[in-house]
């Protein structure tokens, strides 16, 4: 399992750092905050196989949209001029954090 | 349920989630190579404050240049207002002034009167050195003084008693007359057959010509005072 997933990491990132996509500045701070949304999903996805409660479309949709919402959100939050971004980023760190610690937990008791 | 599923899954996450990451590093690393996101608004608020400046300097450059330019033509102007005021001052005997010209010396008879002789006949008198000054003035003098009186336009030459007035100074004879010109028209202006210096010479009067390369006359030392007289300015003038 986590075998696959850094695996997995590993080659996204190459083929990333390979394809000659780059984003716009402009559009950096809401693909950052899509990102930390779909890090949080992926941790959570991670805690919850561990927990043996895994649904891959819950997953995966929540990967998505999570992204997507994080990101609309904080494009919302400039528009309007506050920076919803910031509760996207709290929201997502806590959770990732919360995350994080569970799964250590499980990775300490299984080991 | 750690199913071959829930696997592909979490992989096919985790390489989207791969790309991502890396498109952003690479982005991220372009805004740090060129410029941080902050820092864009301060910099383009403050090109916007440089080019409002650099806009207000240019506008003062090109009134300054305006006023340059007006300052030049209004320094032509003065100086050319300061040669006329100069050359009316000459004109009018307020400055001094040095130049060739005659020094003409009238000095009553010495002669000894005889018995039934008018003695008023050897005596220098006003109307003497008026009718001169005209001669000196019909013969081209720029400037002229009578005992070290300079004459200006509102100069009288009257008699007054045993004296004569020159600017309501009192002069006394030797009278010398100083006048700048050019010393050969002026000599020979006075000097014309049956001229008033002649006629004088004639009565007994002792005259002196004597004609100087560098002759100095002072100026008007009284006061020019307008309480009557107004200048009218033509309104093409004026303009």
């Amino acid at each position: 399992m986590w075998l696959v997933v850094i695996f997995c990491l590993l080659i996204g990132l190459f083929i990333g750092f390979q394809i000659p996509v780059s984003f716009p500045v402009l559009y950096a701070k809401y693909m950052s905050i899509a990102i930390l949304a779909a890090l949080d999903s992926v941790f959570g996805g991670i805690r919850a196989y561990m927990e043996d409660g895994f649904d891959s479309t819950i997953f995966a949709t929540g990967f998505v949209v999570n992204a997507l919402l994080a990101a609309g959100l904080a494009y919302l939050g400039d528009s309007l001029g506050v920076d919803l971004y910031l509760a996207a980023v709290l929201v997502f760190g806590v959770r990732l954090f919360q995350n994080l610690a569970i799964i250590r937990r499980y990775l300490m008791k299984k080991y | 349920m750690r199913s071959r599923n829930a696997q592909i899954t979490i992989a096919i996450v985790c390489l989207i989630l791969g790309v991502m990451l890396a498109i952003q590093f690479k982005t991220q690393k372009t805004i740090n190579e060129s410029l941080k996101t902050g820092r864009v608004e301060e910099l383009s608020q403050s090109l916007i404050e440089v080019t409002k400046q650099r806009d207000a300097l240019y506008e003062e450059v090109q009134e300054l240049r305006d006023k340059l330019q007006n300052i030049r033509q209004v320094d032509q102007a003065m100086a050319d207002l300061q040669d006329e005021i100069m050359k009316a001052n000459m004109a009018a005997g307020l400055v001094p002034v040095s130049g060739p010209g005659i020094i003409l010396t009238l000095n009553d008879s010495n002669r000894t009167l005889q018995s039934g002789e008018n003695p008023n006949y050897g005596i220098v008198h006003d109307y003497d050195i008026l009718t001169l000054v005209n001669e000196l003035r019909a013969s081209g003098a720029e400037a002229i003084a009578v005992n070290g009186e300079r004459l200006t336009a509102v100069s009288e030459i009257r008699c007054a008693g045993t004296l004569i007035l020159v600017n309501w100074v009192r002069i006394a004879p030797p009278y010398e007359i100083k006048a700048i010109g050019d010393p050969e028209m002026l000599a020979s202006g006075l000097n014309l057959r049956g001229g008033h210096l002649e006629t004088i010479k004639i009565l007994g009067v002792q005259t002196n010509l004597q004609k100087v390369d560098k002759l100095e006359l002072p100026a008007f030392s009284g006061a020019m005072k307008f309480t009557h007289a107004q200048p009218v300015i033509l309104k093409n003038e004026a303009e």
